[in-house]
């Protein structure tokens, strides 16, 4: 039995709507980043698969390295600005963060 | 496909069955005699004190970051190393920008004391 | 070499840039970032304006060089609105975070280095090196906007911004990935050729047009995706303010500009009815609406402009949406729409900055009660921004406006629908920027009310003195910047 790219797609977008829920449906700073990087992860995923097709070439597997770096740089500044975050409101829950638009 | 990994599953079966066999022959076989003294943590040590949920320091998370971040940054070597040859002069100098670039930004963390512990 | 001179332009912001990051750490004593940054955003500025008109398309560079990022007379063009958009900002924070000693060389390194991310995202040929481009710059800002720690506002607005548009850079990579997978490309042109070849799987390419639209939307704060839009504005420092409405949004419209006429330049894809401008118009519709109408209940000017921004999207997404009948009038009207919407946002935000002092920061309309009459020369330029944005001659915004509607007059159809539908709520939108024009002239303050004192600083009057005189220039003879945007435009049509 082998896997075609077919699955490794329907595989990479289930994760992927995962990761979407994730962010839309929790309220906590850290859970939400958790699902934007799911969601990273997951279109690694298929940017590799994907370059199974185009085998001359690696496209795909380039864009997933550039992708990795720059999801590791986005941590960081997320993880930085969840510190302040967590200093003003005790907590990482964002339905607290009600100051603007009142 | 899956008998190609049948030994591997075989492993973890031979694994997970071991260690349940060591594991109950322990309690089953071995005497039992608790006092309060044997219940400590440490059985001849200090007593401890404190809460359990300590807070690590917040200077754990900038170390682990920048670690993260250079680690990362770093793995863009071995792809350029792999084909090193072809690339030829154009693909050193454009590494040797990169690590150009990648130093400035280490200088300026240390500089200005990301990389200190104490302050 | 020559690739070096012909980018020197983002050349000069990245060199310069390591080395006021290295002169920072490094020297002994206090060093003026503001100053230095401000002269190099300057360099850069003078030497793209200059490229522009002497040699805007250069030739025999190597192509690995021009198969990443595009060299030609649209990318100088838009690093003329980038650096102008930046220097501005920088020079306004530059009086700003002095008088509210709020100074720290990071934001100036910050600005520039955001600032070097989208003349790469604005020139990007490649889908990898416009990500790279795209989130350099973003997450630059989100650090800009944070820098204020311990201002819970500041704090919330950086977290809604970092979250929701790291959620949509993951959308548009998502778009991308299917991209790579229907044509096996990451460069525009190698995509664009697949799919006119046909060799690409229709749904997949279409759904990589919906995920990526998407993701660009966000970014320029386009209805349905603006929902971030008036709390970062508002939360994040009034300079920051200034920048990231318009670096942020005009590069990815740039970059929206170079991947639609690109990679979805296809005539199918490109089809009136069934194609995107369909689509385009939809969402032009809808910022306009959401952006004109919401506006009028505001009190806060920050917030004024945030909405005021997401029906200038608008206004630019109807040039978008007439790109498939007249390409090169319709890339020259959005062109010229940047320089005019930077030059007065940027202008209006100056002058914001210029309006408070330390403890009185001038933040809503209340606040510039009566300071016409008090000042009157230095109110002036805030109500010539106004008088743009809202397009009254002979202020540049007028002719941006003008160039737009036209275009999308020229495509008929729903298209010249939209474009008296983008007219009449440019009416609407008289009352929000003229009620500020009155409270500055015609209004005095009650009887004890506290008023804004303006600060006395040098940096921030020049930015204003920079900026009226664009606003004005574009008004007084648009033929001149008309043809050059014409010029930049034709570069995208070969």
């Amino acid at each position: 039995m082998e896997f075609g790219i077919g699955a490794y797609a329907v595989l990479a977008t289930t994760i992927f709507g995962i990761g979407a829920l994730g962010f839309v449906v929790r309220r906590n700073f850290l859970v939400q980043l958790m699902s934007v990087e799911l969601m990273l992860n997951a279109v690694n995923l298929l940017f590799i698969a994907f370059n199974r097709i185009y085998v001359e070439q690696h496209g795909g597997q380039s864009f997933a390295f550039v992708v990795i770096a720059v999801a590791a740089a986005e941590a960081a500044l997320g993880l930085a600005i969840a510190i302040a975050y967590h200093r003003i409101h005790r907590s990482v829950e964002t339905d607290l963060a009600d100051r603007l638009r009142h | 496909m899956f008998s190609a990994y049948l030994p591997l599953f075989l492993m973890v079966a031979v694994a997970i069955v071991v260690a349940l066999v060591l594991w109950s022959a322990a309690t089953f076989l071995g005497p039992k005699n608790p006092t309060p003294e044997k219940l400590t943590p440490y059985e001849s040590g200090a007593d401890s004190t404190g809460t359990q949920g300590v807070r690590p320091s917040v200077k754990f998370y900038v170390a682990a970051i920048l670690f993260v971040i250079f680690d990362v940054e770093a793995v863009f070597l071995y792809p350029w190393a792999s084909v090193f040859r072809e690339l030829g002069w154009l693909g050193l100098a454009e590494m040797l920008t990169f690590l150009v670039v990648l130093g400035v930004t280490l200088a300026y963390a240390w500089k200005k004391g990301a990389l200190e512990w104490v302050k | 070499m020559t690739a070096l001179f012909a980018l020197a332009p983002l050349v000069l912001l990245l060199v310069g840039g390591l080395l006021i990051m290295l002169v920072d750490a490094f020297a002994k004593e206090r060093v003026e970032v503001s100053a230095l940054v401000s002269t190099l955003l300057g360099a850069s500025f003078v030497v793209a304006a200059g490229s522009l008109l002497a040699d805007p398309n250069p030739s025999g560079l190597p192509a690995e060089i021009t198969r990443y990022l595009a060299v030609d007379a649209t990318g100088y063009f838009t690093d003329v609105v980038l650096t102008v958009a930046a220097l501005i900002a920088t020079l306004a924070a530059g009086s700003y975070l002095r008088e509210h000693e709020l100074e720290r060389p990071e934001i100036y390194l910050l600005l520039l280095l955001s600032t070097f991310g989208a003349m790469v995202l604005a020139r990007a040929a490649d889908l990898i090196v416009l990500f790279i481009g795209l989130e350099t710059m973003s997450l630059a800002v989100y650090g800009m906007i944070a820098m204020r720690r311990n201002n819970a506002r500041s704090i919330e607005a950086a977290t809604k911004y970092f979250l929701l548009g790291s959620f949509a850079a993951a959308i548009f990579l998502f778009g991308a990935a299917l991209l790579y997978g229907a044509t096996g490309g990451t460069s525009i042109a190698a995509i664009r050729d697949a799919i006119r070849g046909g060799h690409a799987e229709p749904a997949l390419v279409m759904l990589g047009l919906v995920f990526t639209l998407a993701g660009f939307a966000f970014k320029v704060a386009a209805a349905p995706f603006h929902g971030w839009a008036p709390d970062a504005y508002e939360g994040a420092m009034i300079p920051v303010t200034g920048f990231m409405s318009v670096v942020v949004k005009a590069a990815a419209f740039a970059s929206l500009l170079r991947v639609f006429t690109g990679v979805f330049g296809d005539p199918l894809l490109m089809h009136p009815t069934t194609g995107w401008p369909t689509l385009v118009a939809a969402l032009a519709l809808l910022s306009m609406l959401v952006g004109n109408l919401g506006a009028l209940g505001q009190k806060n000017i920050k917030r004024i402009l945030a909405f005021s921004g997401i029906a200038h999207a608008g206004y630019v997404l109807v040039g978008f949406a007439s790109l498939h009948a007249v390409p090169e009038d319709a890339t020259a009207a959005i062109l010229y729409y940047f320089l005019a919407y930077a030059g007065g946002t940027g202008l209006a935000l100056a002058s914001l900055v210029a309006f408070g002092s330390k403890g009185l920061e001038a933040v809503d309309v209340d606040d510039l009660v009566g300071l016409g009459k008090r000042h009157p020369l230095l109110a002036l330029p805030m109500a010539i921004a106004m008088l743009s944005l809202l397009g009254i001659p002979p202020t540049a915004g007028f002719f941006a406006k003008l160039f737009l509607f036209q275009a999308a007059a020229q495509a008929g159809g729903i298209f010249a629908w939209l474009a008296l539908a983008g007219v009449a709520l440019s009416v609407v939108s008289g009352f929000y920027y003229l009620r500020i024009v009155v409270a500055l002239y015609a209004s005095e303050p009650a009887e004890g009310a506290v008023v804004a004192r303006p600060m006395r600083s040098g940096y921030v009057l020049l930015a204003m003195v920079f900026g009226s005189a664009l606003v004005v220039k574009l008004g007084v003879m648009p033929g001149l910047y008309l043809d050059l945007a014409l010029e930049a435009g034709r570069g995208l049509f070969h």
